[in-house]
């Protein structure tokens, strides 16, 4: 099972990597919406963890545009926030995305959200 | 968990970057660039101080930088105004900002209520929206209402998954089959397929809660001439019953479709769910095929195999995977220390390239025609590699030059005068090794400028100048150089008061006449201010004379340009490498030396040059019109010469301030690179030789330092050390 994480920190990329390496995800990382835009264009994943607030392509737009490229209609998309108010949520979802997941986030809950999307 | 400690050190890394990114941010929007891009940064920055800081408890920086993003966030959606108070607070919100992330780094717990003041102001600020929602939303942002669902291992592999083998997983093992439990209606509409929810994984998680009961509710589903394909004609009724079955518990596995399907949930008994039945319809359907009946007895209860038909995108082979994934990725970090290594090596190399070079003499060059050409090349590759190492070093001194805007606006706080500061050329890339030595020089160039040559405003205002003097930053590249120049609209270096100064200290002798520039020039020597009385600024016991070593010190010069009453411009010429120079090789005396290649004017054969000898004994040469002082190295350096004058060689210089100077040198051998190696480090420092090297036949030459030979022989300002 491959994830792609998409956030422009860091720190929470390799807290993601961390968190999902150990439960035996592969892990694949994007800055910003543009680059994890790039990476699906070659990579099979069957998952997407993005943020939102992210320079270049913030995380709605690239859940608009991934979801308009009607290959990945069926790619679940989580989006990664600490905006857990119902309009970012909102924001998220309308574009397509499939749930969310609050930062900061327990490994444990995080793996089971997870397990809740994917196939 | 020593990965914490790990995952620290990243976040405090990118929390540098981000405190840096956030002063360069508010440099330009106190400037008036106010665009929404920055906004927009400026919030991430903050937003990602506070993600990575709740991450590992920071509790005291995610409860100030909460406060402050919430503002940031009225900002940028233009509820709250961008005045210049609130700029104010928000500059000092960053330094805030870097105090707790600074504590939280040191393991330091700052005094109650550190910050509390902004933090009030942030809250008036914010609060004036009449939004009372914000101390809500901050509790749904830092204590989510963690419900504990499902087991607390999960298998490895989640396909192999069913609601059965779910009872293995359990903590306490789920009850038998009860007669009460949950009755869930789930009915989902087109809406949660496209966001790519699957019906099939909700009752999965379903089925971790408790022991589920499922019947399908086809009624809806049409015969196939009316199918469409992006429809919804599913549903299922769910009994879930089970010791952990809560409301709470089944609406959070239906927390991410809530609004996307008919959800009815409700608590009932199990024969409630009705027996097992199939519509009459079916069989129509299937009109020669087997029954929806015998479709469904053939299904296994292995549910997820449905799953594999929604796989997004067949996986590439292998190989390609590879290469693509390295297309995907656009930079990586590298330990300083690695690279060094590499470019320590490229330096050897070279220097072996070099010397292989110097081996051809011509007989060989004849005799073996293609190695030359592949000499040839190699040289050409060395070259084109030497170049992309460098190029991994280099940054942009917007590094540097983003934390001036905080010591202007500090500086014009203290003199109570009004000062601009502008940067040009910020993407200037310069060696790593470089910029970490620009600071201080750079610092103190401003200090000197904003103190003694920025006037008041009422003086300013006075002499016809607008109230706000202008400091100007601004980097640019030239040749083989990287020009920084700080210049101030001041009243430039007043030069009758460094001349006093300098007489009364000794610096310059009582009847030495010195021109304009030569004066200007005086304020970098050692212990020379002239400031009347020591300023709180730019005193502190050290005086430009620090810059000038500093520079001295990365291979760079200092000049002072001043225009009496219009201002002073400080230029440093900087190489845009330390460790390699582009030399021209000659002897002296039987010894190799170098002379770097950026000083050097021309070259001319002494029997050609225009000599003439000075009254007190020293020699001018008269190149254009114009007399330049001769030194002989080999009389410098007192070693004698067996070179007859007429077929010796002149090598013409031109030293910091753009005084030049004619070194006379027994032959010149040719241009090539050198790898500088420090003498102080592996010998010690001798006056009139900037460093060594080894030659490609392994003979070490010495690097003649022109601005030193020019110091010491008397013409030049008295300042070096």
């Amino acid at each position: 099972m491959r994830i792609l994480t998409v956030d422009d920190s860091r720190t929470m990329l390799a807290m993601l990597r961390h968190a999902l390496g150990g439960a035996g995800f592969e892990v694949l990382q994007a800055e910003d919406g543009q680059q994890g835009l790039d990476l699906l264009k070659n990579e099979s994943v069957d998952l997407v963890i993005t943020d939102i607030n992210m320079p270049v392509m913030d995380g709605i737009e690239f859940i608009k545009n991934v979801r308009a490229s009607g290959l990945y209609s069926s790619l679940p998309i989580l989006i990664l926030t600490t905006e857990s108010s119902q309009e970012k949520r909102d924001l998220g979802r309308a574009a397509g995305g499939t749930g969310w997941i609050v930062k900061p986030f327990d490994p444990e809950k995080l793996i089971s959200v997870i397990h809740r999307v994917l196939h | 968990m020593s990965d914490l400690d790990d995952f620290k050190a990243t976040y405090f890394d990118e929390c540098s970057e981000l405190l840096l990114e956030l002063e360069e941010q508010f440099a330009a929007i106190e400037a008036g660039d106010s665009t929404s891009d920055r906004l927009n940064a400026v919030f991430r920055a903050i937003h990602s101080i506070k993600g990575g800081g709740g991450a590992f408890g920071f509790s005291a920086l995610v409860g100030f930088a909460h406060a402050y993003e919430t503002l940031l966030d009225h900002v940028r959606d233009g509820k709250v105004d961008l005045t210049e108070p609130v700029v104010a607070l928000c500059i000092r919100a960053n330094d805030l900002v870097a105090d707790f992330v600074k504590a939280a780094k040191d393991g330091v717990t700052l005094a109650e209520g550190y910050g509390s003041d902004e933090k009030a102001q942030f809250d008036v600020l914010t609060a004036a929206e009449g939004e009372e929602e914000t101390l809500e939303e901050f509790d749904l942002d830092f204590v989510p209402v963690m419900v504990q669902v499902g087991p607390k291992t999960l298998p490895a592999d989640p396909s192999t998954f069913t609601p059965d083998a779910a009872a293995d997983h359990f903590d306490v093992a789920p009850l038998s089959p009860s007669d009460l439990g949950w009755l869930v209606r789930f009915v989902p509409q087109p809406e949660l397929y496209a966001r790519a929810n699957d019906p099939l994984l909700l009752i999965r998680e379903l089925g971790r809660l408790g022991a589920v009961e499922i019947r399908a509710r086809v009624d809806d589903v049409p015969l196939l001439g009316d199918f469409e394909g992006m429809a919804s004609y599913c549903a299922w009724d769910i009994f879930v019953s089970g010791d952990k079955v809560t409301r709470a518990a089944i609406e959070e596995i239906f927390e991410f479709v809530e609004g996307l399907c008919e959800l009815d949930l409700r608590e009932a008994s199990r024969h409630e769910l009705g027996p097992l039945t199939l519509p009459p319809q079916a069989a129509e359907v299937f009109d020669d095929g087997p029954s929806l009946a015998d479709l469904a007895a053939e299904i296994k209860p292995k549910a997820p195999t449905a799953g594999q038909a929604v796989e997004p995108v067949a996986p590439p082979p292998e190989g390609a995977a590879e290469g693509d994934r390295r297309n995907g990725i656009h930079s990586i970090r590298v330990d300083l220390d690695k690279i060094d290594r590499v470019v320590n090596m490229v330096g050897e190399l070279v220097i072996t390239q070099s010397m292989l070079t110097q081996q051809m003499d011509e007989s060989l060059r004849a005799q073996y025609q293609e190695l030359v050409r592949g000499l040839e090349v190699l040289a050409q590759t060395t070259r084109g590699l030497q170049d992309s190492v460098m190029s991994i070093r280099a940054q942009p001194v917007k590094t540097v030059f983003s934390r001036m805007p905080r010591l202007v606006r500090e500086l014009a706080v203290k003199t109570g005068k009004k000062i601009r500061l502008e940067t040009v050329g910020e993407n200037t890339e310069i060696d790593k090794t470089i910029i970490e030595q620009l600071s201080d020089p750079l610092t103190h160039m401003i200090r000197n400028s904003a103190d003694h040559g920025i006037e008041g405003p009422e003086k300013r205002l006075g002499l016809g100048k607008s109230d706000t003097g202008v400091i100007r930053l601004s980097a640019e590249q030239s040749g083989g150089n990287i020009i920084i120049a700080v210049e101030d609209d001041g009243g430039g270096i007043n030069r009758d008061r460094v001349l006093q100064v300098a007489r009364e200290r000794g610096v310059v002798g009582a009847d030495q006449q010195l021109t304009d520039d030569q004066t200007d020039q005086l304020i970098f020597a050692p212990g020379f201010s002239t400031a009347s009385e020591v300023s709180d600024l730019s005193g502190r016991g050290v005086g430009m004379d620090v810059v000038l070593s500093n520079i001295k010190k990365i291979g760079g010069s200092v000049q002072v340009k001043s225009w009496p009453g219009k201002g002073t411009r400080m230029t440093l010429r900087l190489p845009l490498t330390l460790a390699v120079l582009d030399v021209m090789l000659v002897t002296v005396a039987g010894s190799p030396y170098v002379i770097p290649l950026s000083t050097i004017v021309e070259t001319m054969q002494c029997m050609r040059a225009n000599f003439s000898r000075m009254p007190t004994g020293g020699q001018v040469l008269k190149v254009r019109g114009e007399y330049v002082q001769v030194v002989d190295l080999a009389q410098r350096f007192a070693m004698p010469t067996s070179v007859d004058d007429a077929s010796r060689f002149v090598v013409l210089c031109e030293a910091e301030g753009g005084q030049k100077i004619a070194l006379v040198v027994d032959g010149i051998i040719g241009q090539q690179q050198v790898v500088i190696k420090s003498l102080e480090e592996n010998f010690q420092s001798i006056e009139g030789i900037a460093g060594g090297t080894i030659l490609g036949d392994g003979n070490v030459a010495l690097i003649v330092d022109v601005q030193g030979i020019k110091v010491s022989s008397g013409l030049a300002h008295k300042s070096a050390a």
